[in-house]
């Protein structure tokens, strides 16, 4: 079983190598966040899936709204299924940003959908999934993802979705067949990963160990502490297909401009 | 000096410590968390005098049940079961399950698409709007108790502030008509921001508390608030036997 | 007495004036006996030049208390705020030219904030940054990081073309601020009480 897990790793990587190969131009997915880009060296290359990794508060949900947003603007739809919080929740917290524009959301170029009722009407399982459970599921995300034509998905969070799977290997198979079939169709994800806020030297960026290892791209939202202070911070940690910083910046939100980065200063780490 | 109406609460103890019952018009919010049989106090108040009960967790024979277990009569009660409503409403909306074959049609796709980024449309794309149901049932009743079991249900169903308006509505109604308004609500589980701005507009406050001595759960009732009588605010401790709630020693807090 | 202090205050905003006109970056060294002298020379300063773009950056006075007596200034929509205790203070009303900063330990916010407050901006214009005051800071943050801090700033406001003028309270002064400002300023003005 072991064996199997890493062959299927090696090939996802050897194939996205090829599409990176034949699309060299315009290979990147523009997060449109100034220097998140910077650091991605152009953006995250597409067809990649992404763990947004950080505690409760961290920024993950503001963080990957942002990214449908931007690429909203610049003619990409998107879809963000939300397990963890109500739609009506979600929006009146996002629509706080100035970068929200509720027009993308009428237009369907901005797509919210609430998993848990997809789930309710495909009479799965509430509280845990079986096999078929799960590869319905999946399917079904495919088949929204194609219907819409998306080229930016996000799931918040892969870690409650887990939480339904009732193996490690469930879990390998479901992000690895959802990050291989998303990338087929040039869609390029972010799965958000909610983990409790870390002790010193017991970093992992998974509540199941298995996602960080099957996504393509690992950011990380942590913080640093100043004086008492906490400063938040973001830094790459994986990202396959492009050559990236792999400095802390910290991180700042604000209504007004919604998530913003800016090098962090060394003195204070 | 006017005479002050008041209206009994079902328990003589608690009229007792509230110095005659609830006054007319007032709006009384309850608060109790999970395990200070919160739900059984609801059912008490509507013993006695004319009641419009609203219940949302649970069926109107569930209610029905309960309380003649403890030998309360619910002849004196109109009901408004939001529960059975709700229920529907899931069985119409959701349906059958769809099978896989289903799945994979475009339109049943594009039906998910719909359904499962519903709750952001506006709110007249709502199937069915209980919120208004309960402002209109509260408007329309001339029964002189009425008790809203929970209104939990209501901030699940909508946002907070959507609700915190409609309250606001109802409190103006009930003190217009002189009838008794009895909120119910789980301690803990909304934002505390919530919890603070209803225990303001509210008239009285009485919260329920479990709290644990050793290896036994001794059960207290507070009086928090109490509008124009800041001298009547106290604590029971409480047990609740067959008969209902007993509460037995009773404390002046101020 | 006060006839010193009038004096002062003129002798002041020429030289500040001076120092301005030619100089991209120039820092301030002023005992804080005579802050406020100073703060009312800079006002002065200022509204000579209402149609410039100005950034104060404050951690020394919460932006409602800083203009008691120049209330067009705080009503010039031309001049941006960026507040960095009133949060922290508990003190902070909405207002549209002033932007709050949850703690002055929070450097990367405060750079970020100073330079989205030129974004935007009519190109044309003059762009002033008052730094009130880089001493300040150390009362929040270690002086290595103040430091950094600074460097980074200044790099940010040549490359923009922004005038800065940083001010610095002699008595708050350590060998690490004395140093980053002589060295990031193309000016110094001292002041000593005995001055003029
Ligand atoms: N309007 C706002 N302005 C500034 N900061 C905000 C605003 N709304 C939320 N935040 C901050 O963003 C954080 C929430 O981020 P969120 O994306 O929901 O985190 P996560 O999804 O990781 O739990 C909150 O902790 C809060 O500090
Ligand atoms: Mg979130």
């Amino acid at each position: 079983m072991e064996e199997d897990g890493a062959l299927i790793i090696n090939e996802k990587s050897n194939y996205k190598k090829m599409e990176g190969d034949s699309m060299k131009e315009n290979g990147k997915c523009k997060t449109g966040i100034d220097e998140l880009d910077r650091k991605l060296d152009g953006g995250i290359p597409k067809g990649n899936a992404v763990l947004m990794v950080g505690s409760s508060g961290s920024g993950k949900t503001t963080l990957c709204m942002q990214y449908l947003i931007n690429g909203a603007e610049m003619g990409e739809r998107g879809v963000f299924f939300t397990i963890t919080e109500p739609l009506f929740k979600l929006t009146k917290n996002i629509e706080n940003f100035g970068f929200y524009k509720k027009k993308y959301v009428e237009d369907g170029l901005v797509n919210i959908i609430d998993l848990r009722i997809i789930s309710e009407r495909l009479g799965l399982n509430s509280e845990k999934y079986n096999v078929e459970d799960a590869s319905a599921l999946l399917e079904v995300l495919k088949d929204i993802a194609d219907e819409l034509e998306v080229k930016r998905l996000v799931i918040d969070s892969i870690t409650a979705l887990c939480y339904r799977l009732q193996s490690d290997e469930m879990i390998r198979d479901f992000i690895f067949k959802l990050g291989s079939s998303l990338a087929g169709m040039g869609c390029t994800t972010i799965l958000t990963s909610e983990i409790p806020p870390t002790k010193p030297g017991e970093l992992k960026y998974s509540k199941y160990g298995i996602e960080e290892f099957i996504a393509d791209g690992i950011i990380f939202l942590g913080d640093v502490n100043r004086r008492g202070d906490i400063i938040r911070t973001l830094q790459i940690i994986k990202m396959r297909g492009t050559s990236h910083s792999r400095t802390k910046s910290a991180m700042n939100i604000s209504s007004k401009n919604g998530i913003e980065l800016t090098p962090l200063l060394k003195s204070g780490e | 000096m006017t005479d002050v109406e008041y209206i009994s609460t079902g328990i003589e103890n608690l009229d007792k410590l509230l110095e005659g019952g609830i006054q007319r018009g007032f709006t009384t919010l309850i608060l109790g968390s999970p395990g200070s049989s919160i739900e059984i106090l609801g059912k008490q108040i509507a013993s006695t005098d004319d009641v419009l009960y609203i219940t949302t967790e649970e069926t109107k024979d569930d209610v029905a049940q309960t309380m003649e277990r403890f030998g309360w009569g619910i002849s004196n009660i109109d009901f408004l079961d939001i529960s059975s409503k709700f229920t529907q409403q899931i069985l119409k909306g959701i349906g059958r399950p769809m099978n896989s074959f289903e799945q994979k049609s475009k339109s049943k796709i594009l039906e998910l698409i719909k359904e499962g980024s519903s709750s952001i449309l506006p709110d007249s794309n709502r199937k069915f709007d209980y919120l208004a149901d309960l402002l209109d049932s509260i408007k329309k009743t001339t029964r002189k108790k009425i008790i809203l079991n929970t209104l939990d249900f209501f901030i699940s169903e909508y946002p907070e502030d959507k609700v915190f308006r409609i309250i606001q509505e109802i409190k103006i109604q009930n003190s217009g008509k002189k009838t008794a308004l009895f909120i119910i609500l789980t301690k803990g589980v909304h934002s505390e921001i919530l919890e603070k701005k209803l225990e303001g507009i509210s008239d009285c406050v009485i919260e329920l508390e479990v709290l644990q001595k050793g290896s036994t759960f001794e059960r207290f009732l507070t009086i928090k608030k109490l509008r124009n009588y800041a001298k009547r605010i106290g604590i029971a401790r409480y047990v609740v036997e067959s008969n209902g709630f007993v509460l037995e020693t009773v404390e002046r807090i101020m | 007495m006060i006839l010193i202090t009038n004096t002062l205050i003129d002798g002041l905003k020429e030289r500040i004036a001076n120092a301005v006109s030619t100089n991209q970056s120039t820092g301030i060294i002023i005992p804080s006996n005579n802050y406020s002298d100073l703060i009312c020379s800079l006002f002065e300063y200022m509204d000579t030049k209402p149609d410039a773009i100005w950034v104060y950056l404050t951690i020394t006075k919460p932006f409602e208390s800083l203009f008691d007596d120049y209330s067009n200034l705080i009503n010039n929509q031309n001049i941006i705020f960026i507040d960095c205790i009133s949060h922290a203070a508990g003190i902070s009303k909405e207002k549209s030219n002033c932007i709050y900063i949850e703690s002055p330990s929070q450097l990367e916010s405060i750079l970020l904030e100073i330079m989205n407050s030129y974004k935007n901006t009519d190109d044309k214009k003059n762009k002033y940054l008052i730094i009130d005051s880089l001493s300040s800071l150390v009362i929040y943050n270690d002086a290595p990081l103040v430091t950094e801090f600074f460097t980074h700033l200044i790099n940010r406001t040549r490359l923009s073309d922004i005038t800065t003028i940083s001010l610095t309270i002699e008595e708050e002064l350590n060998d690490n601020i004395r140093k980053i400002l002589y060295l990031k300023s193309d000016k110094i003005i001292k002041l000593k009480e005995s001055f003029i």
